[in-house]
Protein backbone atom coordinates (compact mmCIF):
# COMPACT_ATOMS: atom_id res chain seq x y z
CA UNK A 1 0.00 0.00 0.00
CA UNK A 2 3.19 2.42 0.48
CA UNK A 3 3.50 4.24 -2.74
CA UNK A 4 6.82 5.07 -3.12
CA UNK A 5 8.05 7.55 -6.25
CA UNK A 6 11.38 6.11 -7.29
CA UNK A 7 10.98 6.29 -10.39
CA UNK A 8 11.07 10.32 -11.31
CA UNK A 9 13.72 11.58 -9.95
CA UNK A 10 15.46 8.65 -7.73
CA UNK A 11 15.04 7.93 -3.99
CA UNK A 12 11.77 8.11 -2.61
CA UNK A 13 10.87 11.22 -0.62
CA UNK A 14 10.77 11.15 3.22
CA UNK A 15 7.91 11.43 4.73
CA UNK A 16 5.47 11.45 1.79
CA UNK A 17 3.77 8.18 3.19
CA UNK A 18 3.08 8.96 6.22
CA UNK A 19 -0.59 8.73 6.71
CA UNK A 20 -3.00 11.75 6.47
CA UNK A 21 -5.41 11.66 9.38
CA UNK A 22 -9.43 12.45 8.11
CA UNK A 23 -9.45 16.24 9.08
CA UNK A 24 -5.73 16.51 7.55
CA UNK A 25 -7.60 15.49 4.25
CA UNK A 26 -10.80 17.14 4.72
CA UNK A 27 -8.95 20.58 5.14
CA UNK A 28 -6.63 20.01 2.02
CA UNK A 29 -9.93 19.04 0.25
CA UNK A 30 -11.08 21.73 1.23
CA UNK A 31 -8.17 24.22 0.56
CA UNK A 32 -7.64 23.28 -2.47
CA UNK A 33 -11.21 24.45 -3.78
CA UNK A 34 -10.98 27.42 -2.31
CA UNK A 35 -7.70 28.08 -4.14
CA UNK A 36 -9.27 27.46 -7.12
CA UNK A 37 -12.05 30.23 -5.94
CA UNK A 38 -9.64 32.48 -4.88
CA UNK A 39 -6.92 32.33 -7.39
CA UNK A 40 -8.50 30.85 -10.09
CA UNK A 41 -6.12 29.43 -13.25
CA UNK A 42 -7.01 31.73 -16.38
CA UNK A 43 -10.09 29.76 -18.15
CA UNK A 44 -8.13 29.58 -21.59
CA UNK A 45 -4.76 29.54 -20.23
CA UNK A 46 -3.41 26.06 -21.05
CA UNK A 47 -5.46 26.62 -24.85
CA UNK A 48 -3.00 29.72 -25.19
CA UNK A 49 -0.32 27.46 -24.06
CA UNK A 50 -1.11 25.18 -26.93
CA UNK A 51 -0.91 27.75 -29.10
CA UNK A 52 2.02 29.06 -27.87
CA UNK A 53 3.84 25.74 -28.29
CA UNK A 54 3.11 25.05 -31.96
CA UNK A 55 4.05 29.08 -32.57
CA UNK A 56 7.46 28.06 -30.89
CA UNK A 57 8.08 25.16 -33.60
CA UNK A 58 8.36 28.32 -36.04
CA UNK A 59 11.46 29.17 -34.01
CA UNK A 60 10.04 32.56 -33.96
CA UNK A 61 12.00 35.02 -30.94
CA UNK A 62 9.45 35.40 -28.51
CA UNK A 63 8.46 39.42 -27.13
CA UNK A 64 8.13 40.68 -24.14
CA UNK A 65 5.14 41.87 -22.67
CA UNK A 66 5.76 45.05 -21.55
CA UNK A 67 2.55 46.59 -20.41
CA UNK A 68 -1.27 46.44 -20.63
CA UNK A 69 -3.55 48.91 -20.34
CA UNK A 70 -6.94 47.87 -19.89
CA UNK A 71 -9.87 49.28 -18.49
CA UNK A 72 -10.66 49.04 -14.52
CA UNK A 73 -12.11 45.54 -13.12
CA UNK A 74 -11.05 43.47 -16.37
CA UNK A 75 -8.89 40.61 -16.34
CA UNK A 76 -6.97 39.30 -19.13
CA UNK A 77 -7.88 35.66 -19.84
CA UNK A 78 -10.96 35.39 -17.59
CA UNK A 79 -14.76 36.43 -19.20
CA UNK A 80 -15.65 38.32 -22.46
CA UNK A 81 -12.13 40.79 -22.32
CA UNK A 82 -10.75 43.26 -23.72
CA UNK A 83 -12.40 46.23 -25.59
CA UNK A 84 -10.21 49.27 -25.72
CA UNK A 85 -7.21 47.28 -24.66
CA UNK A 86 -4.02 48.70 -25.31
CA UNK A 87 -0.90 46.02 -25.26
CA UNK A 88 2.81 46.88 -25.40
CA UNK A 89 5.49 44.06 -26.93
CA UNK A 90 9.41 44.30 -26.70
CA UNK A 91 12.33 43.25 -28.62
CA UNK A 92 15.60 44.53 -28.75
CA UNK A 93 14.95 45.57 -31.77
CA UNK A 94 11.35 46.16 -32.24
CA UNK A 95 8.82 47.10 -30.28
CA UNK A 96 5.12 46.78 -31.60
CA UNK A 97 2.21 48.49 -29.65
CA UNK A 98 -1.63 47.03 -30.52
CA UNK A 99 -4.82 49.14 -29.29
CA UNK A 100 -7.93 46.62 -29.40
CA UNK A 101 -11.27 47.87 -30.13
CA UNK A 102 -14.72 45.91 -30.99
CA UNK A 103 -15.27 45.47 -34.28
CA UNK A 104 -18.40 44.45 -35.91
CA UNK A 105 -20.45 45.23 -33.50
CA UNK A 106 -18.27 42.99 -30.95
CA UNK A 107 -18.97 40.14 -33.29
CA UNK A 108 -15.23 40.58 -34.03
CA UNK A 109 -12.17 42.67 -32.90
CA UNK A 110 -10.06 45.04 -34.78
CA UNK A 111 -6.47 45.60 -34.15
CA UNK A 112 -4.62 48.37 -34.82
CA UNK A 113 -1.05 48.39 -34.42
CA UNK A 114 2.41 50.58 -34.58
CA UNK A 115 5.88 48.62 -35.08
CA UNK A 116 8.80 50.97 -33.37
CA UNK A 117 11.63 51.48 -35.13
CA UNK A 118 9.14 52.56 -37.79
CA UNK A 119 9.32 50.42 -41.26
CA UNK A 120 7.49 48.66 -43.82
CA UNK A 121 7.49 45.58 -42.17
CA UNK A 122 5.33 42.29 -43.00
CA UNK A 123 3.09 41.34 -39.97
CA UNK A 124 0.94 38.20 -39.53
CA UNK A 125 -1.37 37.43 -37.45
CA UNK A 126 -1.74 34.10 -36.37
CA UNK A 127 -4.99 31.88 -35.03
CA UNK A 128 -5.62 28.39 -34.41
CA UNK A 129 -7.50 29.01 -37.12
CA UNK A 130 -5.27 30.46 -39.83
CA UNK A 131 -2.90 33.36 -40.43
CA UNK A 132 -3.15 36.90 -42.11
CA UNK A 133 -0.89 39.23 -43.26
CA UNK A 134 -1.02 42.77 -43.77
CA UNK A 135 2.17 45.33 -44.50
CA UNK A 136 3.00 48.20 -42.02
CA UNK A 137 3.20 51.45 -43.77
CA UNK A 138 6.04 54.00 -43.78
CA UNK A 139 5.14 55.43 -40.12
CA UNK A 140 5.14 51.87 -39.15
CA UNK A 141 0.92 51.56 -38.48
CA UNK A 142 -0.79 48.42 -39.74
CA UNK A 143 -4.55 47.00 -39.12
CA UNK A 144 -6.13 43.78 -39.27
CA UNK A 145 -10.24 44.41 -39.18
CA UNK A 146 -12.80 41.62 -38.52
CA UNK A 147 -10.46 39.76 -36.33
CA UNK A 148 -12.13 36.20 -34.78
CA UNK A 149 -11.60 36.22 -31.23
CA UNK A 150 -9.38 33.59 -29.43
CA UNK A 151 -5.67 33.03 -29.00
CA UNK A 152 -3.67 35.36 -31.33
CA UNK A 153 -0.19 36.09 -32.17
CA UNK A 154 1.80 38.93 -34.40
CA UNK A 155 4.47 37.58 -35.84
CA UNK A 156 7.39 40.40 -37.52
CA UNK A 157 9.80 39.37 -40.15
CA UNK A 158 12.82 41.97 -38.79
CA UNK A 159 14.56 44.08 -41.41
CA UNK A 160 17.48 42.49 -42.84
CA UNK A 161 17.26 40.62 -39.98
CA UNK A 162 18.02 37.35 -42.39
CA UNK A 163 15.92 34.66 -41.09
CA UNK A 164 14.86 36.53 -37.41
CA UNK A 165 11.60 36.65 -36.73
CA UNK A 166 9.90 37.66 -33.66
CA UNK A 167 6.70 37.08 -32.58
CA UNK A 168 4.13 38.47 -29.50
CA UNK A 169 3.12 36.14 -26.54
CA UNK A 170 -0.17 34.60 -27.48
CA UNK A 171 -2.72 36.87 -26.38
CA UNK A 172 -6.44 36.28 -26.35
CA UNK A 173 -8.98 38.64 -28.00
CA UNK B 1 -12.72 14.79 -4.72
CA UNK B 2 -11.24 12.10 -3.55
CA UNK B 3 -7.68 12.25 -1.96
CA UNK B 4 -6.73 8.26 -1.98
CA UNK B 5 -3.65 7.82 0.46
CA UNK B 6 -3.79 4.28 -1.01
CA UNK B 7 -3.52 2.29 -3.97
CA UNK B 8 -6.82 2.28 -5.50
CA UNK B 9 -8.32 -1.48 -5.66
CA UNK B 10 -6.48 -3.29 -8.61
CA UNK B 11 -4.26 -0.03 -9.58
CA UNK B 12 -4.73 0.77 -13.35
CA UNK B 13 -0.71 0.41 -14.81
CA UNK B 14 -0.61 3.86 -14.90
CA UNK B 15 -1.68 4.33 -10.79
CA UNK B 16 1.81 4.58 -9.92
CA UNK B 17 2.97 7.05 -12.50
CA UNK B 18 3.81 10.14 -11.42
CA UNK B 19 3.51 13.86 -12.81
CA UNK B 20 6.94 13.99 -13.17
CA UNK B 21 6.90 10.27 -15.32
CA UNK B 22 4.40 11.39 -17.22
CA UNK B 23 6.22 14.31 -18.24
CA UNK B 24 9.42 12.44 -18.99
CA UNK B 25 7.04 10.73 -21.00
CA UNK B 26 5.51 13.30 -23.19
CA UNK B 27 8.56 14.96 -23.98
CA UNK B 28 10.22 11.66 -24.92
CA UNK B 29 7.12 10.99 -27.28
CA UNK B 30 7.28 14.37 -28.82
CA UNK B 31 10.73 14.19 -29.96
CA UNK B 32 9.35 11.36 -32.12
CA UNK B 33 6.65 13.45 -33.27
CA UNK B 34 3.93 12.39 -31.38
CA UNK B 35 2.20 15.52 -29.38
CA UNK B 36 -0.43 13.79 -27.73
CA UNK B 37 1.00 13.33 -24.15
CA UNK B 38 2.40 16.64 -24.32
CA UNK B 39 -0.94 18.03 -24.94
CA UNK B 40 -1.93 16.49 -21.71
CA UNK B 41 0.74 17.24 -19.76
CA UNK B 42 0.16 21.23 -20.53
CA UNK B 43 -3.35 20.64 -19.23
CA UNK B 44 -2.48 18.85 -16.09
CA UNK B 45 0.54 20.76 -15.13
CA UNK B 46 -0.32 24.12 -15.82
CA UNK B 47 -2.24 24.84 -12.31
CA UNK B 48 0.57 23.43 -10.89
CA UNK B 49 3.23 26.15 -12.75
CA UNK B 50 0.32 29.12 -12.27
CA UNK B 51 0.40 28.68 -8.78
CA UNK B 52 4.23 27.94 -8.74
CA UNK B 53 4.47 31.62 -10.24
CA UNK B 54 1.49 33.11 -8.46
CA UNK B 55 4.19 32.53 -5.17
CA UNK B 56 6.69 34.50 -6.60
CA UNK B 57 4.25 37.71 -6.37
CA UNK B 58 3.60 37.91 -10.13
CA UNK B 59 0.20 39.48 -11.02
CA UNK B 60 -2.35 37.67 -12.75
CA UNK B 61 -0.94 39.23 -16.45
CA UNK B 62 2.29 38.21 -15.84
CA UNK B 63 1.83 34.92 -14.47
CA UNK B 64 -0.08 34.34 -17.65
CA UNK B 65 2.65 35.45 -19.76
CA UNK B 66 5.33 33.55 -17.87
CA UNK B 67 3.28 30.02 -17.97
CA UNK B 68 2.73 29.90 -21.37
CA UNK B 69 6.67 31.08 -22.48
CA UNK B 70 7.74 28.55 -19.93
CA UNK B 71 5.61 26.14 -22.02
CA UNK B 72 6.84 27.69 -25.41
CA UNK B 73 11.09 27.36 -24.19
CA UNK B 74 10.05 23.29 -23.46
CA UNK B 75 9.46 22.63 -27.40
CA UNK B 76 12.35 24.75 -28.09
CA UNK B 77 14.72 23.22 -25.69
CA UNK B 78 12.58 19.85 -26.21
CA UNK B 79 15.55 18.45 -28.46
CA UNK B 80 17.95 19.04 -25.71
CA UNK B 81 16.91 18.10 -23.12
CA UNK B 82 19.74 15.57 -21.43
CA UNK B 83 17.56 14.03 -18.55
CA UNK B 84 13.89 13.71 -19.57
CA UNK B 85 12.95 12.58 -16.41
CA UNK B 86 13.83 16.11 -14.89
CA UNK B 87 11.85 18.10 -17.76
CA UNK B 88 8.40 18.52 -14.49
CA UNK B 89 11.74 20.34 -12.31
CA UNK B 90 13.07 21.97 -15.49
CA UNK B 91 9.39 23.53 -15.77
CA UNK B 92 9.21 24.24 -12.67
CA UNK B 93 12.61 26.06 -11.91
CA UNK B 94 12.39 27.50 -15.41
CA UNK B 95 8.98 29.42 -14.38
CA UNK B 96 10.09 30.67 -11.07
CA UNK B 97 13.58 31.99 -12.36
CA UNK B 98 11.04 33.85 -15.22
CA UNK B 99 8.82 35.22 -12.08
CA UNK B 100 11.51 36.38 -10.20
CA UNK B 101 12.69 38.12 -12.96
CA UNK B 102 9.31 39.70 -13.79
CA UNK B 103 9.27 40.74 -9.95
CA UNK B 104 13.04 42.29 -10.34
CA UNK B 105 12.41 44.29 -13.45
CA UNK B 106 8.94 45.50 -11.41
CA UNK B 107 10.41 46.77 -8.55
CA UNK B 108 13.65 48.31 -10.31
CA UNK B 109 10.89 50.25 -12.46
CA UNK B 110 8.92 51.33 -9.65
CA UNK B 111 12.03 52.52 -8.00
CA UNK B 112 13.22 54.41 -11.02
CA UNK B 113 9.47 56.01 -11.75
CA UNK B 114 9.24 56.74 -8.15
CA UNK B 115 12.71 57.91 -7.63
CA UNK B 116 12.17 56.33 -3.91
CA UNK B 117 14.89 55.16 -1.99
CA UNK B 118 15.10 51.54 -1.74
CA UNK B 119 12.62 50.55 1.02
CA UNK B 120 11.30 47.34 -0.81
CA UNK B 121 11.47 43.96 0.85
CA UNK B 122 13.80 42.09 -0.70
CA UNK B 123 14.50 38.03 -0.63
CA UNK B 124 11.35 36.31 -0.76
CA UNK B 125 8.76 37.25 -2.44
CA UNK B 126 5.64 38.47 -0.75
CA UNK B 127 2.53 36.47 -1.74
CA UNK B 128 0.12 38.36 -3.54
CA UNK B 129 -2.29 40.22 -1.76
CA UNK B 130 -0.76 39.68 1.84
CA UNK B 131 -3.14 39.77 4.70
CA UNK B 132 -6.81 37.76 5.01
CA UNK B 133 -7.15 40.86 2.43
CA UNK B 134 -10.09 41.61 -0.05
CA UNK B 135 -9.12 38.08 -2.25
CA UNK B 136 -11.21 36.11 0.58
CA UNK B 137 -14.09 37.91 -0.83
CA UNK B 138 -15.12 35.85 -3.43
CA UNK B 139 -15.48 32.83 -0.69
CA UNK B 140 -19.18 32.75 -0.05
CA UNK B 141 -18.89 29.91 3.04
CA UNK B 142 -17.98 31.19 6.12
CA UNK B 143 -16.19 28.12 6.80
CA UNK B 144 -13.84 28.56 3.24
CA UNK B 145 -13.16 32.20 4.69
CA UNK B 146 -12.28 31.50 8.05
CA UNK B 147 -9.65 28.56 6.25
CA UNK B 148 -8.46 31.07 4.49
CA UNK B 149 -7.58 33.75 7.01
CA UNK B 150 -6.52 30.70 8.99
CA UNK B 151 -4.04 29.99 6.00
CA UNK B 152 -2.89 33.67 5.59
CA UNK B 153 -1.32 33.79 9.06
CA UNK B 154 0.46 31.04 8.13
CA UNK B 155 4.65 31.22 7.49
CA UNK B 156 4.93 31.88 3.56
CA UNK B 157 6.76 28.49 3.41
CA UNK B 158 3.79 27.01 4.72
CA UNK B 159 1.24 28.84 2.67
CA UNK B 160 3.31 28.01 -0.52
CA UNK B 161 3.59 24.37 -0.02
CA UNK B 162 0.22 23.42 1.64
CA UNK B 163 -1.61 25.53 -1.20
CA UNK B 164 0.22 23.36 -3.80
CA UNK B 165 -0.02 20.19 -1.74
CA UNK B 166 -3.50 20.74 -1.99
CA UNK B 167 -4.07 21.24 -5.66
CA UNK B 168 -3.56 17.55 -6.64
CA UNK B 169 -5.77 14.53 -5.69
CA UNK B 170 -2.04 12.49 -5.11
CA UNK B 171 0.67 15.30 -5.32
CA UNK B 172 4.05 14.62 -7.11
CA UNK B 173 6.19 15.97 -4.16
CA UNK B 174 9.10 16.28 -5.94
CA UNK B 175 7.46 18.39 -8.60
CA UNK B 176 6.47 20.48 -5.10
CA UNK B 177 9.79 20.35 -4.02
CA UNK B 178 11.46 22.32 -7.28
CA UNK B 179 8.56 24.59 -7.10
CA UNK B 180 8.99 26.11 -3.95
CA UNK B 181 12.62 25.44 -3.45
CA UNK B 182 12.22 23.12 -0.48
CA UNK B 183 14.60 20.32 -0.08
CA UNK B 184 12.99 16.89 -1.31
CA UNK B 185 14.43 15.21 2.27
CA UNK B 186 12.33 17.88 4.43
CA UNK B 187 9.10 18.41 2.24
CA UNK B 188 7.29 15.67 4.45
CA UNK B 189 8.13 16.69 7.55
CA UNK B 190 7.12 20.42 6.40
CA UNK B 191 4.10 19.47 5.15
CA UNK B 192 3.61 17.71 8.45
CA UNK B 193 4.07 20.99 10.65
CA UNK B 194 2.42 22.97 8.52
CA UNK B 195 -0.89 20.96 8.29
CA UNK B 196 -0.55 21.02 12.33
CA UNK B 197 0.20 24.80 12.68
CA UNK B 198 -2.97 25.52 10.13
CA UNK B 199 -5.48 23.13 12.31
CA UNK B 200 -4.22 24.50 15.72
CA UNK B 201 -5.03 28.20 13.76
CA UNK B 202 -8.69 26.57 13.32
CA UNK B 203 -9.20 25.16 16.10
CA UNK B 204 -8.58 28.73 17.29
CA UNK B 205 -10.60 30.12 15.50
CA UNK B 206 -13.50 27.09 16.73
CA UNK B 207 -13.55 25.07 13.54
CA UNK B 208 -12.84 21.79 15.02
CA UNK B 209 -14.62 19.72 13.14
CA UNK B 210 -13.76 19.09 9.62
CA UNK B 211 -15.12 15.68 8.82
Amino acid sequence: MSRKHENAWGAPVPGEDEPLDERDLAVLDRLGRAVQVVDPVPESLVERSLFAMTLARLEAEIMELQQIEAPAGSVRGDAPPLEARTITFTHERLTVMIALSADDDGAHVRLDGWVAPAATLVVELRQPGGERTTTADDDGRFAFTAVDRGPTSLLVRLPDGGDVTVATPVIEL
Amino acid sequence: MTRATEEPPGGTPDADESLGDRAARAVLEFREGRTDALTDLVREATPLLWHTVRAQGVDRDVADDVVQSTWAALVRHAETIAEPKAVLKWLLVTARRAAWETVRKGRADLRRRTELPDDVTEGSAALPDAGPGPEAEVLNDERDRILWSSLRRLPERCQELLRLVSLADRPDYKAISASIGMPVGSIGATRGRCLAKLRAVLTEQGEASWT
